[in-house]
């Protein structure tokens, strides 16, 4: 049973954050997929500050070099509109899959980033993308990458002050993309694993190779280490093997040995090696 | 004719309408919601009990504890061994302490959230191993429930003969019944005083029988009502809602509500039996199987309900439906602090067959047969001597079934990587085992022209009702508007048993045919057929004799001799084979269904599209319970970690029937609630191995293990 609650409806991004400096005790309600739940099980608020129909929190549209996503955009809009598909099509594919289509209508981008579970599936494809985020509240805005904004599992850098409000995701042209989730079932199932990509080639050689894993790290993960090495290198099974390692070794470095690796890391390496070899 | 029809279901209309009206929709004036407070603590004894803060609360109408029973607090389907209430011993976590009894659900499960308890812990026993060497005694007798063996001719002979042997060792898994609708109910007192259960369950006479004993009054005085109820597959056999109803209807004398959340079903309810299957099979080089030696060992959990009967389906199932010479089964069920485990589709069959099955394939292997035909070779049929030496004198169409499939296996081919294709063969009683199970019908010529017939047969959405009503139909020669169902009210039927084995379509359908059988005989007589009014008929015949006409059926079976298990424990038999297409990712251990063709002997095909439907929710069971499903006592709370399929799951599925006519069917039919989800795990696990050269010893075989699995045949 839900705990009492009040509400407010914010119809502007500067009243969203006005209600969010004057409110005591208040937090941002856009889809309601965690947050809900979490108040289900007891989490109290005394106000929700509902920030769902917030235009300038919904548009996807191209900027320059970048894609502008509002917050509020949720993850069945992100999954079918035609810029991301075109531009960024891990983040698309992510989003496509998760939960299920009654979450993926209600769901949305800035909250699966705001609670910013380790298993979040939009994390790995906004990594590949150099995802900046712009921060704002009453006294004025931030941005900062999305690396930094995300401090350990459910942690973020949002103080109860401040609303995510933009995403900036950088356009990739003339890579192969995409985005695999492993999960117990075929839909509806948190993901355990889940490796987004973006690769540009020329002939047997990469060019650069972008790899971001999700659901295995406590913060953000995005294979730096074998990125370099794959960077001009041609594509051969030792080069390959090699990368797959140190990307094995920084999850390892970053999360210590865990009990479920036993399972994950052998799936790693085999979808990094179909990855690379361009059989997935 | 509406024998063989796929006739529209008699309930579908006010269901997808929703105007069906499940327990929770029911209202009555001054009604009051009452909710179960549970212990959370596996193994103790109660100290204290506080609910001060509780009482305190407006809106708080009463809180009941084991001392407000006036009469019996012990229940059980079999061996009445549970309480109602604890009273003083709490042995499993989610054991009921207390009915709390407020103004409206709110106020009544936060009242349960501010009863103190003091427990004085126990070290809990938590395996069948600790419960056969810990001193310490669960029960009066010891912690051994049940032990039933099956003894046909000598195991070392049998052996002796083999040129193959073939042993392993299989578990499985706690599994949820996960049905739709959590269990709930409404008590209330009627105008006579007397107390009425509506609830959502599989029995209706076995429920009033309970309730009277826990009040202590005579079952005359007690009327139990089936609602509307979506699905139990044995888990709303046992007492659920009905007592606690009971207890707050008898001391508050008002309607009382109850409803369980989904996390309390988990908690509360019953569940699959996790088996430990150790097997020793036997075969000669041409294929004959030889011997057959199984010993099963299963944790029933807290409290017996149904645990006797799964050992003792166990040992009499154990050799699969092949004709063994020499079998030696062992079935043995221990008491533990976990959660009770008893009814769940298949009564421990799932279990066997994925081991019986997974045993023949390899044997095949070993040998270089098609596993095809070794099921061929060594299947019952008519004549054959099953494990309890029992012939099977008709109806055994599982070498049809086979033949079905066959086509399909000898066509198979590996599209991609990672494909397989597996069997699964199965056989099952219908009915209770080895006891007396009958079932009771009335056929009534009413006033108003029509004909009643009143069932105590309990719909659970297996379609009772319609494949009853066809066959009414049939065996009177009449239309759908002359017929009305009078179902599930302990006050207009008799008993026709529970929903469970199979068996309502098999007994109740007889019973039914039996009543109507009378009824035609009587309305020959008096002219209906050569054209006279319904009605006429009544008011000429009103007064002189009784209207009604009893049937009554109690399938032939013998009990089984104690120390050999030898018998004939039911009169008919369900017979399937399950040919399974999977496609294994290698990369990530993530196995997809992709299309299955299951062929099922049912005797007769009543509703061949009901029967269907079936067969399609026991294939996406199977996946469950091959792939997905897994209940861990303490740890899993809600469908937020136990896996469903879903759609995007489920496969491509194509429905065999075979009808090898059951001579005491209605009109040859026998059973396939159950059959219909046996073989599938069974199928699922060989097409596995058939597709990475994996061997599954543990069920759930999901994702992550069977990931496992694969990177171990690497390393070697």
């Amino acid at each position: 049973m839900l705990p009492r609650f009040s509400s407010r409806k914010a119809k502007t991004k500067r009243e969203a954050v006005t209600y969010l400096a004057e409110l005591e005790q208040s937090v941002l309600l856009a889809g309601g997929t965690d947050l809900l739940v979490r108040m289900k099980r007891g989490e109290g608020h005394r106000y929700l500050i509902d920030i769902s129909s917030i235009p300038e929190l919904h548009l996807a549209v191209a900027e320059g070099s970048r894609i502008l996503i509002g917050a509020a955009t949720t993850h069945s809009q992100i999954g079918i509109d035609p810029l991301i598909r075109n531009s960024a099509r891990s983040l698309a594919e992510a989003a496509a899959g998760i939960g299920s289509p009654q979450v993926r209508n209600m769901g949305t981008i800035g909250g699966n980033l705001a609670n910013a579970s380790p298993c979040a599936e939009s994390i790995p494809p906004l990594l590949v993308h150099d995802a900046r985020l712009t921060i704002e509240s009453s006294r004025g805005e931030r941005v900062e990458e999305l690396e930094q904004f995300i401090t350990g599992p459910y942690r973020t850098t949002l103080t109860g002050k401040e609303m995510l409000s933009t995403i900036r995701a950088a356009r990739l042209e003339g890579y192969r993309e995409g985005y695999r989730r492993v999960a117990k079932r075929a839909a509806w199932a948190v993901s355990r694993l889940g490796i987004a990509w973006a690769i540009k080639e020329a002939e047997d050689r990469f060019l650069d190779v972008r790899l971001a894993i999700g659901s295995c790290t406590p913060g953000p993960f995005r294979a730096r280490n074998a990125e370099a090495l794959l960077k001009g290198r041609r594509r051969e099974r030792e080069v390959v093997e090699e990368a797959v390692k140190l990307c094995l070794d920084g999850i390892r470095h970053m999360s210590g040995e865990r009990p479920s690796f036993i399972y994950k890391l052998p799936v790693i390496r085999d979808l990094l090696r179909a990855i690379l070899n361009n059989r997935l | 004719m509406f024998v063989g029809r796929d006739l529209e279901r008699v309930d579908a209309a006010a269901k997808v309408a929703g105007r069906a009206a499940f327990a929770y929709d029911l209202k009555k004036e001054e009604m009051l919601f009452a909710c179960v407070f549970r212990s959370d603590r596996p193994h103790a004894r109660i100290r204290q009990i506080d609910t001060r803060e509780a009482l305190s609360l407006p809106g708080l109408a009463r809180i009941l504890s084991a001392k407000d029973i006036p009469g019996k607090n012990l229940f059980g389907a079999i061996r009445k061994d549970q309480p109602f209430l604890a009273d003083g011993a709490i042995r499993f976590r989610g054991e009921p302490l207390l009915v709390v009894v407020a103004k409206n659900e709110e106020v009544a499960r936060r009242a349960c959230a501010l009863i103190r308890v003091d427990y004085d812990e126990i070290a809990p026993i938590l395996s069948p191993a600790d419960a056969e060497s810990s001193p310490l005694h669960l029960h009066k007798n010891g912690n051994l429930l049940s032990n039933r063996v099956v003894r046909k001719g000598d195991i070392d002979k049998g052996f002796g003969e083999a040129d193959v042997i073939v042993e392993h060792t299989y578990s499985t898994q706690w599994i949820d019944h996960a049905f739709l609708e959590t269990e709930a109910g409404i008590g209330y007192p009627d105008e006579q005083g007397r107390v009425v259960i509506e609830s959502s369950t599989q029995n209706v006479h076995y429920k009033r029988a309970e309730v009277a004993r826990l009040l202590g009054i005579p079952e005359e005085r007690v009327r139990v009502i089936q609602a509307t109820t979506g699905g139990g597959f044995g888990g709303k056999l046992d007492v659920t809602v009905e007592g606690f109803l009971a207890l707050a209807v008898h001391h508050l004398q008002r309607p009382v509500l109850m409803r369980y959340t989904r996390e309390e079903s988990f908690l509360a309810n019953t569940k699959r039996h996790p088996l430990h299957i150790e097997y020793k099979t036997g075969a000669r080089k041409d294929g004959t199987l030889t011997a057959v030696k199984v010993k099963v060992i299963g944790d029933t959990g807290a409290y017996a309900s149904y645990g006797e009967t799964v050992c003792l389906r166990a040992a009499v199932h154990a050799t699969g439906p092949y004709e063994v010479p020499h079998v030696h089964a062992d079935s043995r069920m221990f008491y533990t602090n976990n959660l009770p485990s008893g009814a769940m589709r298949g009564f421990g069959i799932p279990q066997l067959a994925f081991a019986h099955e997974s045993q023949i394939d390899e044997i095949a292997s070993l040998l270089s047969l098609d596993p095809l035909e070794i099921r061929m070779k060594n299947c019952l049929k008519k004549g054959s001597l099953t494990a309890t030496s029992q012939v099977l004198s008709a109806s055994a169409g599982l070498l049809e079934t086979l033949k079905k499939v066959e086509p399909f296996w000898r066509q198979r081919r590996k599209k991609e990587e990672g494909s397989g294709f597996g069997l699964g063969c199965m056989y099952y009683g219908i009915g209770n085992t080895a006891v007396p199970n009958p079932a009771r019908a009335q056929v009534e010529l009413a006033e108003d022209g029509r004909i009643i017939l009143h069932t105590g047969v309990c719909e659970i959405g297996q379609g009772s009702d319609t494949v009853l009503l066809q066959i009414l139909l049939d065996a009177l020669g009449m239309q759908p508007p002359n017929v009305i169902l009078d179902r599930g009210d302990t006050d207009t039927s008799q008993d026709a048993g529970s929903t469970s084995a199979s068996r309502q379509t098999y007994i109740s359908g007889r019973a039914v045919y039996e009543a109507a059988g009378k009824m035609r005989e009587f309305l020959e007589r008096r002219g209906y057929y050569q054209g006279k009014d319904l009605r006429e008929i009544y008011r000429e015949a009103e007064g002189q004799q009784p209207l009604r006409f009893d049937g009554f059926f109690d399938p032939p079976t013998t009990g089984l001799d104690r120390e050999t298990g030898q018998g004939a424990p039911y009169a008919t038999y369900g017979f399937a084979t399950h040919m399974t297409e999977v496609r294994v990712e290698e990369a990530t251990g993530a196995c997809r269904v992709k299309r299955v063709h299951a062929s099922h002997d049912v005797g007769k095909g009543i509703n061949p599209i009901l029967i269907k439907g079936q067969v399609q929710g026991g294939i996406s069971m199977g996946i469950g319970f091959a792939l997905l499903e897994e209940f861990i006592p303490g740890e899993t709370t809600s469908f937020d970690g136990y896996y469903l399929p879903t759609s995007m799951d489920m496969p491509d599925i194509e429905v065999l029937l075979v009808e090898d006519p059951e001579p005491t069917g209605p009109y040859g039919a026998k059973g396939v609630g159950e059959p219909a989800l046996i073989p599938q795990a069974a199928s699922i696990v060989n097409a596995i191995r058939d597709a990475v050269n994996v061997k599954v010893y543990e069920l759930p075989c999901d994702v992550e293990r069977l990931k496992i699995l694969l990177e171990r045949k690497e390393k070697r």
